[in-house]
């Protein structure tokens, strides 16, 4: 099986310092390396607001990475974020098919339209070359 | 499309979702032909994400998702908003993802 492209986002303790925070990323970078995934991205949102409280907590930091790996990779990851001290939340999502789809729809409609515009231009062509006779 | 009734608006601006519509029950009945008087010429909804072209809703755009849910954080009916289908169905998963992760709230209290 070719690998999978996989989001994980989790929500660090808001009271973790930035550092802290780095820290925890490290981590985590760790365990999805340590199963053979190949780190795409990781992005750090800082500390936002939460849209409801998650335990006891109004706010988190948000941490995204986007990792490229086998099913294996995510139940191990997934494991350890859920034992991990400063994570409040995580997220998984697989996004490769989703994202691939999507970029056959845009393919698909530019050349419908490379189609069209060729068509048009046809036409007017047409109608040019009416004009001059 | 049912409601296409004439009103200049048949492509021009995306203006999709914009307020509410303003009537909930006043004659939205499917084609109208004969309610010569209409109080409100509503404008034709175009789906928001054709219309962006946006192929792949990312649960992760608050900004984007935050525009298709009220405060309290319901997914609305497709005729709120215009969406088409397959983007509707794209949306609803993507509000729920980003419910999953905080992002959007379950019920506001």
């Amino acid at each position: 099986m070719s690998d999978r492209t996989y989001e994980i986002l989790f929500i660090g303790d808001p009271n973790l310092g930035e550092p802290e925070v780095d820290a925890l990323t490290t981590l985590v970078q760790g365990y999805v390396e340590k199963e053979g995934g190949r780190i795409q991205k990781i992005e750090k949102w800082g500390k936002k607001r939460l849209a409801y409280g998650v335990g006891k907590h109004r706010e988190g930091s948000y941490v995204l990475i986007v990792t490229e790996g086998g099913a294996s990779l995510v139940k191990e990851v997934e494991r350890r974020l859920r034992v991990t001290d400063g994570i409040i939340r995580f997220l998984t999502v697989r996004v490769d098919e989703e994202l691939r789809k999507a970029e056959q729809r845009k393919a698909k409609r530019t050349a419908e339209e490379e189609k069209r515009r060729g068509k048009m231009s046809d036409r007017t062509s047409a109608v040019h070359e009416e004009v001059r006779q | 499309m049912s409601g296409g009734y004439g009103n200049g608006s048949s492509r021009g601006g995306p203006r999709g979702g914009g307020g509410r519509p303003a009537a909930g029950g006043a004659g939205g009945r499917g084609g109208g032909k004969d309610a010569g008087k209409r109080y409100f010429f509503r404008r034709r909804k175009v789906c928001k994400f054709c219309a962006d072209k946006i192929d792949y809703i990312d649960y992760k755009d608050v900004k984007l998702l935050s525009s298709f849910v009220p405060e309290r954080g319901k997914v609305l009916p497709r005729r709120m908003f215009g969406t088409c289908a397959a983007h509707q169905r794209k949306l609803t998963l993507a509000i729920k993802r980003a419910r999953n992760i905080a992002l959007l709230p379950f019920a506001a209290d």
